[in-house]
């Protein structure tokens, strides 16, 4: 035991930084992964066909393959085309992940909107635009911030997974040193507190937000 | 004010309107009443293309509506409607549910808007209720929010989609009233209810529909009092 909080000490600088970087790779990837969430349920919940094959295709792609498989796959084919580096391959691999789950949140969210309430807006003299933007998105997005939270847990998690192409994050680092010191237990233990206190602190800032949208307000 | 001819409207297979003919003059106030399933409320909702007539013609202030050449958005400005179930939005207090389509489309100034909102609120009896969230309110008082939000448009008619349906009895009598004195001061209005209290007091005239056809229309007095039609003998036995 002492000498595993030795280990855990020693590689605090070290872990840190690799802390640090799964950090800005989930980050990133969520942001990214919003945006391509949102464009996706819209298309989606679109009157257009081909807009809803291309969703579906898409998601049932996303959905389907192993995320590791994704990330290879992302990683060799993008850096063949275009000059990337490691974080950015990863980053985009994990956002293109993750943007399928939270398309299907967004989704769910505008459709779990009772449709009296589009129905209210239009009868106002509301176009579809206005009543999307202005009465069902701020709903739907009040209900989508658990599964969204969840999701992004989920993110954090499975950034580690880009360790596998080279980018000295969390996971990445624990991966070397258990190699070069043959402290297997030891530095993957490290990791796995490493992970539990980044989504310890996700799952925080996520409740205060949920906390925060449900004053007062159905 | 609004006429429809020969209107037809399917759900699938369902022959829900089979070729109504009404019309609605200004300052009038007509019920529509009938058993579930005949088709009133379709009647309605296709008098502002919430649902889309399948066949004839809807006329609104002599120019016939063609939802392929007109923006029915604007239609809409001018025709208030009230729902069973309110439709407030629950995200916004009750007088920013108020002045939001007044000042989204219309663009008229917020503090206009307001001062026009609280207006109308003191009409419906919650003026101290502004700045509350839909949630906190009573049925009652929802659907008087409700009201008050489509008067908030100046709309040239008024249509209400059995107001009273989805409340508890004792509060069935303060929206009546709200509707009664907004008959009195000239609005023209359409509702549909199973308020036979309500139809034969403020009512001008009473259409009754049955299995998709308007099987008599008439005065209250002489409707309640003398049904030609043998269906609306069965529906007043039923309800009276």
């Amino acid at each position: 035991m002492s000498q595993f909080m030795d280990s855990l000490l020693s590689t605090v600088s070290g872990f840190s930084q690799a802390a640090l970087v799964t950090l800005q790779l989930t980050i990133v990837s969520l942001i990214i992964a919003s945006f391509i969430g949102l464009i996706v349920a819209l298309m989606k919940l679109s009157n257009t066909k081909p807009l809803n094959w291309i969703a579906n295709i898409y998601i049932g792609i996303i959905r389907g393959t192993p995320l590791i498989v994704q990330i290879m796959w992302l990683y060799f084919g993008i850096t063949q085309i275009v000059v990337l580096s490691a974080f950015w391959a990863g980053s985009i691999a994990l956002a293109i992940h993750s943007g399928a789950y939270i398309a299907e949140i967004f989704r769910g969210a505008i459709q779990s909107i009772d449709k009296g309430q589009m129905e209210a807006a239009e009868s106002l003299g509301m176009t579809k635009r206005q009543a999307m933007f202005r009465i069902i998105f701020p709903q739907a997005f009040k209900r989508s911030i658990p599964p969204l939270g969840n999701q992004f847990i989920i993110g954090l998690k499975d950034s580690s997974l880009v360790a596998f192409i080279g980018i000295t994050e969390i996971f990445n680092l624990s991966m070397s040193q258990a190699a070069a010191t043959f402290r297997q237990l030891e530095f993957y233990t490290i990791a796995g507190v490493y992970y539990l206190i980044l989504v310890v602190i996700f799952t925080i800032i996520v409740n205060k937000i949920e906390k925060r949208l449900d004053t007062g307000r159905a | 004010m609004i006429k429809v001819k020969n209107l037809h409207k399917y759900f699938k297979d369902l022959h829900v309107l089979k070729g109504i003919d009404l019309e609605v003059k200004s300052n009038e106030v007509v019920v529509m009443i009938g058993a579930s399933g005949s088709g009133k409320s379709t009647l309605l909702r296709c008098l502002n293309f919430l649902e889309m007539k399948d066949k004839g013609e809807i006329w609104f202030e002599d120019k016939e509506i063609d939802p392929d050449k007109v923006k029915l958005n604007k239609v809409r400005e001018d025709i208030g409607m009230v729902f069973q179930h309110f439709n407030l939005f629950p995200h916004k207090t009750v007088i920013e549910n108020i002045i939001e389509a007044p000042t989204i489309v219309r663009k008229i100034p917020k503090e206009e808007a307001t001062a026009k909102g609280m207006e109308l609120l003191e009409k419906v009896g919650l003026a101290d209720k502004a700045q509350v969230y839909p949630e906190k309110l009573s049925g009652g008082q929802k659907q008087r929010v409700a009201i008050a939000r489509a008067l908030a448009m100046n709309p040239r008619v008024m249509l209400f989609d059995e107001p009273t349906s989805a409340l508890d009895p004792e509060l069935v009598g303060e929206v009546l009233q709200v509707m009664k004195q907004l008959a009195e001061d000239g609005m023209t209005m359409v509702v549909v209810t199973h308020e036979m209290g309500f139809a034969r007091e403020v009512a001008d005239r009473v259409v009754f529909l049955e299995s998709g056809v308007i099987a008599e229309e008439n005065t209250p007095e002489e409707f309640f009092t003398n049904p030609q039609n043998e269906k609306a003998k069965q529906f007043l036995r039923n309800v009276l």
